[in-house]
């Protein structure tokens, strides 16, 4: 193995890299404790599930990523759209479904997608990323300019038939897919322990011919270590891996959820290990950047989405005869 | 007379490590645990053993997934055994393990199974006390647990637990105590090494040249990881105490070596130094920002002026030595009727 081809080392999270994670971080949390708000008051139509709890897993591993890489998300995927760089302006005008949005306003939250981010778009059908995924994997490796894909999904997913046939589909044909599992414990409202018959989606990695790794989904480090390791093998065209992230989302599984099916206690515990805060600490705790510095980020993250909400509200809604423009493709 | 109780702690958490991305570790799934623990549970049974106490988890539920459904078919008559869940908080971390293990010896537990990695074990000797421990492996990188057919494991602990074994069938495993700032605050059973990688993160080792200094409670061949520096640096001379552990500072001064570091990650490194430790010996560490780890996981990050000093102690846990253990028993007629 040379250089080029091993996985960045840890100490490549140098002052800036660390500060960006932190960001992207902060970015996804301010969004959807606004858009939690927001929708709260009946401002935003349609349904919203945030990601507010998990941001480490989506930040930790598109950090290794560039636009010429693609993912696959969600219904719950704010998150990752901003970890991949897509406009937070364009998003939340997206939410609002006005005709600057990702989508021109016509997907809404669950269908946010920028094909110039490689951001294949959040996905209302649960389990719908995995034959995306191992498509998009096998355009990659058709390329073969060493592009990778990441396919993000919950615990429920990985009990839809289109888990194991996407995953089947890139251990025969060793796609560069990096299938990482969100594991925030809960199908909805069915607790994994109740739902899944091996608890660990990592377990399943064995079925489908790649390694399965499981991480504290709560910490960045962890994350991004596992998903270097992940996506520098599929680079080398080695194949793809299972990363399991054990997580946990803050909200409900979409806003207006009483959550009557885990304790307040459980979710104390959580945030009580939050991967924001956890970050912060460390960053403070190695002397990298002072609370000054970091606190100067939490106001500009704020700021931006300030003015984001501002411009998507003054945004015109699509005119009624764009209503099947990019709905069809246009054969000649 | 009622039966001796015997503890079960069973790690739903091991074997699924990034060892399995950088190297060629296996998946150890939950259903294979169960399948031991099952099987553990007969040979328990076999030799006369009624209860058994086990440590609870939320994560998947090892224990009551194997009694589920138990039956030992080369018995007639069904297994007359009770296995109860400690009564304890479960907070679905290493604090369970030595949080049962100190629940079991308070009950009088005469021995203890544990299903895990070195890092289990760990967990379970810091509140074990005199109890002897059956380590099962189903981690990663295993120093300290072995690979061994559970029904075999099950009956060892039993017979241990009626003291039914010679007393060479028990033998005590040395540790390393871990002082911070002169504070001991941590053990470690197979080893310490000190990192550069600034970040726990996803707390596996496996990158030589990020490895500061190694410390370790033996130098002993066929061992994987970190541990197996000790055995590739054995040398002609004989081990001049029991208890014989290793200092190494890697460097390319010195000679390289061969050694496998991970499962299927074997490779050549240099070495600056490394000298025997005795018992009580200590080994101060050089300061600088990075991680202490301990029996191969990542565990304390270290602040630029933090103090590290290990020190090898001979009052690690109580081992079963499971051949041993069988063997005297039945030199002892207590395998015949």
């Amino acid at each position: 193995m040379t250089v080029k081809d091993a996985a960045p080392s840890a100490h490549a999270l140098d002052k800036s890299a660390l500060l960006r994670m932190y960001e992207q971080m902060k970015t996804i949390r301010v969004f959807e404790d606004r858009a939690g708000k927001e929708f709260a008051s009946g401002k935003v139509p349609g349904f919203v599930h945030l990601y507010a709890g998990e941001e480490a897993v989506a930040v930790g591993v598109c950090s290794h990523l560039t636009d010429d890489d693609f993912i696959t998300s969600h219904h719950r995927g704010h998150g990752h759209c901003i970890a991949k760089g897509v406009s937070v302006r364009e998003m939340v005008a997206e939410l609002l479904g006005r005709e600057a949005g990702a989508c021109s306003g016509k997907g809404g939250s669950m269908h946010i997608a920028d094909v110039n981010k490689g951001m294949l778009g959040a996905n209302g059908i649960v389990g719908g990323g995995f034959p995306l995924a191992s498509g998009a994997g096998l355009t990659a490796k058709y390329n073969g300019k060493g592009q990778v894909v990441v396919c993000f999904f919950g615990d429920g997913a990985a009990n839809q038939g289109t888990f194991h046939e996407g995953l089947n589909l890139a251990g025969i044909w060793k796609l560069p897919v990096i299938f990482v599992a969100e594991n925030n414990g809960y199908a909805e409202s069915t607790p994994v322990t109740y739902h899944m018959s091996c608890r660990d989606i990592a377990d399943r990695a064995a079925g489908y011919n790649m390694p399965g790794v499981t991480v504290d989904g709560l910490d960045v480090f962890a994350v991004y270590e596992a998903a270097g390791e992940a996506v520098a093998r599929a680079r080398r065209g080695e194949g793809p891996s299972l990363i399991e992230c054990k997580t946990y989302r803050y909200y409900g599984h979409f806003e207006g959820d009483a959550i009557t099916y885990r304790t307040k206690e459980e979710e104390e515990s959580y945030r009580a290990r939050d991967a924001i805060t956890s970050l912060r600490n460390s960053i403070i705790k190695r002397q990298v950047a002072t609370d000054a510095e970091l606190d100067a980020i939490d106001a500009q993250v704020q700021n931006s989405i300030d003015l984001a909400w501002q411009y998507a509200e003054a945004a015109p809604y699509p005119a009624p005869e764009e209503a099947l423009t990019d709905v069809y493709v246009k054969y000649p | 007379m009622a039966s001796p109780l015997v503890g079960i702690v069973a790690n739903p958490a091991s074997g699924r490590d990034i060892r399995r991305l950088v190297a060629h570790g296996t998946v150890f799934d939950n259903n294979e645990k169960t399948a031991i623990v099952r099987r553990i549970l007969i040979g328990l049974a076999a030799v006369g053993i009624t209860r058994v106490a086990y440590m609870p988890e939320n994560d998947f539920g090892i224990v009551p997934r194997a009694l589920d459904g138990l039956r030992n078919p080369g018995a007639t008559s069904p297994l007359r055994l009770t296995a109860e869940p400690l009564a304890m908080p479960v907070l679905g971390t290493g604090t369970d393990s030595t949080r049962a293990a100190r629940l079991l010896v308070e009950m009088g537990a005469g021995c203890i199974l544990t299903l895990g990695g070195d890092g289990t074990n760990r967990a379970v000797a810091r509140g074990c006390a005199n109890v002897p421990l059956v380590p099962i492996s189903t981690g990663t990188n295993n120093v300290f647990p072995l690979f061994i057919e559970g029904t075999l494991a099950g009956m060892a602990a039993g017979l241990v637990a009626l003291k039914r074994t010679a007393t060479r069938a028990i033998y005590r495993a040395p540790r390393l105590e871990v002082s911070l700032n002169d504070t001991p605050t941590e053990s470690a059973l197979i080893d310490v090494v000190v990192s550069s990688l600034p970040f726990i993160g996803s707390r596996a080792l496996w990158d030589f040249s990020t490895v500061r200094e190694v410390i370790l409670s033996r130098a002993a061949p066929a061992t994987i990881g970190l541990s197996a520096l000790g055995g590739a640096l054995l040398d002609s001379q004989p081990d001049a105490h029991g208890i014989s552990g290793m200092h190494i500072v890697p460097g390319n001064e010195g000679p390289e070596i061969q050694v496998a570091l991970a499962p299927g990650l074997v490779t050549w490194v240099g070495i600056r130094e490394h000298r025997r430790l005795a018992a009580d010996d200590s080994v101060r560490c050089q300061p600088g920002i990075g991680t202490v780890a301990l029996d191969g996981e990542r565990e304390i990050e270290l602040a630029p002026t933090t103090r590290v000093e290990v020190r090898l102690c001979a009052d690690g846990p109580f081992v079963v030595d499971v051949a041993a253990a069988l063997e005297t028993a039945a030199r002892a007629g207590y395998m015949q009727r």
